[in-house]
């Protein structure tokens, strides 16, 4: 009997806990008001999406809304399952959040999913390609009250910058996780784009951080230099090619800033903060009703960083040509 | 009232994952790894065939046999090559990654453009207004019923009997006459088609396919069998099946809990303290039964 | 009629632990014989059996029902015409499922397990009649778990079951090592009815003297892979369990024990 007690007490305990939840926020919802309640879904641990998440909070903030002032921030990160990242969905849409933020791509779909109904306004980022993610239509127009930026990367410019620091290189390397639809597009971008700059593209796709030394001992064979995406396996395991690839004197190109601190040689890259400011400016618009998120099409980084590292050239024995040096957004290893 | 409802909609769509996981891991007594990959497998069927405009009610019939038949490999593995089950289950989980991606092209698939199960003509014309907002949690609870009692008549057929006798005592199923291992096949083949066929409503509700969404789908559906046959040990075995379904939901909803009521990197471990409860309390259940009988 | 020509078994063969147990080993089974083999631990009584029944396969020899060869033949598909009761009393039953379906699965042996319902009611009062021969009282307790039944109970229900069925030969490998004096009494004499009712060939390995004595018409003693008595009709009848108990004396001496 005292067991059953038990048992009743618990679970009238679980659906208080969810109601309340439930009746929190259920008084929001007029058009004009002095404070904001916003959900952030974030797909996963990830030290570039954490940097989405800082850079979105500031950018809102250099807007006048700030976290603790005039905005309610609920955070929920997905931890990288897919039937989680639908319950946290489902369950900011139910709180009647003013506006959601979606990191990633597979948190923007979900999110968007979810919201469609509820007219809850959606801005993500760090999605590469959201035509491919059917977030944006052909044209880069919303196909709902969905928008954001995308941090397809630079692949142009990163081909250009290598060619210019390494005149000599023919094959460039690049390992990816065949499961990560941003890096296969990437990869795609790359092989329409090497010919151009006069190198030969050598692919390597890998499934988990399992395979990335053997896939690097491969490639590292083959090539001059790598090149890496923002591939999420790829960069978490990055001091291991690294490793691989000082021994054997083979530059490594990274795409982001991080990346470059942590010994890529160079990046003509992502600054992740950035990029969330550039969204958080955007759903501050959507908040303050001054545009819709309809009404605003998904944006890029506007101008790529170009990031070195110094110290890693001098190890390589490279000479980063001068202009280039003194294009750099920043420097790393020398001191400063 | 909507946060309910899609506990009982994520609940029921994983508790079809369940129901699969229960005849591997309940009745035939084979721990299947298989459904990390037949999951996925069959929201890659789902979202090649709705990308090319197939009738989404004849997805679920496909995508029920791609499942039987990533079961089938499964099992002629381990029965006519002599891999040990657990291994058996990783090399298929293995291959059907890539398998997966070629079948949807890319890692992500978005069918937002599509016309789903959920939503097309004819739900709309069926559903009445009021209860659109139940629409999802009506298909997907007819969806999870049909599963439950086309597998509870099964078991009490011939073959299903069999079936339980082979996880019970192969011994037994080998003086009937009977090959052990092709009913094995045969349970895996079901088992992992109810697997791809809760991947296939999974894709169509949530209108993605992502490669990655099989992960840990294994550990999903333990949970919930065991926490649905540990609270509901008594019942007979008809309602076992019906055990696994609520298993299922109770296992969103305290994930649900821990979502909304903890810090997000608290998340795993405030979940993992809510299974360790309900697990306790369905324990101590047990161990009264046991006294008193 | 049953046929074991020539056996040749080793165990672990090509290791250091090869150890060969039957070396043309012969022996010949007719129909309707009741034969109760005895012999030592290591004798090859219940390998003989498992031979028979193909859960281990041979190196060299035949083994013939009938005339026909089924030395290469699977061991499901022997089960055919082959009942097997174990010393394991778990063996024979499925614990999960209750009486009535353990009683049905074993109905339908040798037909086909399709879709058609499991348990058929027609048959459900064949089925009461059978049990309530037992004694037991099972035949109230249909809807029972088999798992909650003691050894004893769930061993006349495996003999039941296993000889339910139109079947040639009843395989018995110390099917009342496990059980308690009384339930052994009690299934030796259920074994007897059943074995003269049905007319099964039927091979009887046991530790109990006194049953290889007093049930069969045939006596085998077996020792090291090989027969070391064989006694058939009114011999086997003049047979005591003193006679045995002194011959098992003499191979003991022999082997030094």
């Amino acid at each position: 009997m005292k067991k059953k007690m038990v048992t009743v007490l618990l679970t009238a305990a679980m659906v208080t806990a969810m109601a309340a939840g439930c009746g929190s926020s259920s008084d929001s919802g007029s058009d004009k008001k002095e404070s904001y309640t916003i959900g952030i879904e974030q797909f996963a641990e990830h030290g570039s999406l954490d940097n989405c998440r800082e850079g979105f909070l500031k950018g809102l903030e250099a807007e006048g809304i700030k976290e603790g002032d005039n905005l309610t921030v609920k955070y929920k990160n997905a931890a990288a399952d897919m039937g989680t990242a639908k319950q946290i969905s489902d369950s900011l849409v139910s709180d009647k959040v003013d506006l959601v933020c979606a990191i990633a791509t597979p948190s923007a779909q979900s999110v968007y999913n979810a919201a469609m109904k509820a007219d809850i306004p959606v801005i993500y980022t760090a999605v590469t390609d959201p035509v491919a993610a059917e977030l944006a239509d052909k044209d880069g127009k919303p196909v709902g009250e969905v928008t954001g930026t995308s941090d397809k990367l630079p692949v142009e410019e990163q081909l250009k910058m290598i060619r210019e620091m390494l005149p000599d290189a023919k094959k460039i390397g690049i390992m990816y996780t065949t499961s990560e639809a941003n890096s296969v597009s990437a990869i795609k971008e790359y092989k329409s784009l090497v010919k151009k700059y006069d190198f030969e593209l050598v692919e390597k796709g890998i499934t988990t951080t399992a395979d990335v030394s053997l896939a690097a001992d491969d490639l590292l064979s083959k090539v001059d230099c790598i090149t890496n995406l923002t591939d999420n396996t790829v960069v978490a395991s990055l001091p291991t090619i690294l490793d691989k690839a000082n021994e054997k004197k083979i530059p490594v190109f990274g795409s982001e800033i991080e990346q470059v601190k942590i010994g890529c040689l160079a990046a003509e890259g992502i600054d992740y903060i950035a990029l969330g400011k550039q969204t958080g400016k955007m759903a501050a618009k959507v908040l303050k009703g001054e545009a819709k998120a309809s009404e605003q099409n998904f944006e890029t980084i506007t101008e790529p960083g170009f990031y070195v590292n110094s110290k890693v050239a001098e190890d390589l024995g490279i000479t980063v040509p001068e202009d280039l040096a003194n294009s750099a957004v920043e420097s790393f290893g020398d001191g400063n | 009232m909507s946060f309910i409802t899609s506990i009982l909609e994520q609940g029921l769509i994983y508790g079809i994952l369940a129901l699969g996981i229960y005849i591997t891991y309940k009745i035939l007594d084979f721990p299947d790894l298989t459904v990390d990959g037949s999951f996925p497998l069959g929201a890659a069927i789902t979202a090649a065939l709705l990308t090319r405009g197939m009738n989404p009610y004849i997805t679920l019939v496909l995508s029920f046999l791609a499942g039987a038949v990533a079961g089938i490999c499964t099992g002629l593995i381990h029965v006519k090559c002599k891999v040990r089950d657990l291994l058996s289950g990783i090399i298929m989980m293995t291959a059907l990654w890539t398998i997966n991606l070629y079948i949807a092209g890319t890692a992500n698939v978005p069918l937002f453009s599509q016309k789903t199960i959920f939503n097309n003509d004819l739900m709309e014309k069926i559903i009445p207004d009021v209860l659109a907002p139940y629409a999802t949690l009506i298909i997907v609870l007819v969806l999870a019923l049909i599963c439950k009692v086309l597998l509870d008549l099964y078991l009490n057929t011939k073959s299903g009997f069999l079936l339980r006798a082979v996880g019970d005592n192969d011994v037994l199923v080998v003086s009937l006459a009977k090959d052990k291992g092709n009913i094995k096949i045969l349970g895996l083949a079901i088992s992992n088609g109810l697997v791809a066929l809760a991947g296939c409503i999974f894709a169509q509700e949530e209108r993605v396919f992502e490669i990655s969404m099989g992960t840990g789908a294994m550990v999903i559906g333990l949970a919930s069998v065991i926490i649905g046959t540990s609270i509901f040990r008594k019942m007979t075995l008809l309602h076992t099946t019906t055990a696994v379904l609520i298993g299922s939901v109770i296992y969103k909803a305290c994930v649900a809990v821990a979502l909304r009521n903890f810090d997000p990197q608290a998340m795993k471990l405030v979940t993992a303290v809510l299974f360790l409860v309900v697990l306790i309390i369905s324990m101590d259940r047990k161990k009264k039964v046991n006294t008193n009988a | 009629m049953l046929e074991l020509k020539g056996i040749h078994k080793y165990y672990n063969p090509g290791t250091v632990n090869e150890m060969c147990l039957f070396q043309d080993f012969n022996l010949t089974i007719d129909k309707g014989e009741f034969v109760s083999v005895v012999g030592s631990n290591g004798s090859g009584k219940t390998s003989m059996l498992n031979i028979i029944c193909g859960s281990i396969p041979v190196e060299g020899g035949q083994i013939l029902i009938n005339g026909s060869d089924i030395t290469k033949q699977k061991e499901y598909k022997r089960n055919q015409r082959i009942g097997r009761v174990y010393q394991n009393p778990a063996m024979g039953t499925c614990p999960t499922m209750t009486i009535l379906e353990n009683m049905s699965l074993a109905d339908n042996k040798g037909k086909v397990f399709g879709l058609s319902r499991g348990t058929n009611k027609a048959r459900i009062d064949y089925y009461r009649e059978q049990l309530s021969q037992l004694g037991l009282g099972l035949e109230d307790k249909m809807d029972v778990k088999v798992g909650a039944l003691s050894g004893g109970q769930r061993q006349a229900m495996a003999l039941l079951m296993s000889t339910m069925t139109p079947i040639e030969f009843l395989i018995l490998d110390e099917h009342t090592a496990a059980l308690d004096p009384k339930t052994a009494e009690l299934i030796m004499k259920l074994t007897d009815k059943i074995v003269k009712e049905k007319n099964l060939t039927t091979i009887m390995v046991t530790h109990n003297l006194r049953y290889a004595i007093e049930y069969g018409n045939r006596l085998v003693m077996m020792h090291q892979g090989n027969t070391i008595l064989d006694k058939k009709g009114e011999e086997k009848d003049r047979m005591s369990v003193d006679d045995i108990l002194t011959l098992f004396n003499e191979i003991s001496i022999e082997c030094g024990n």
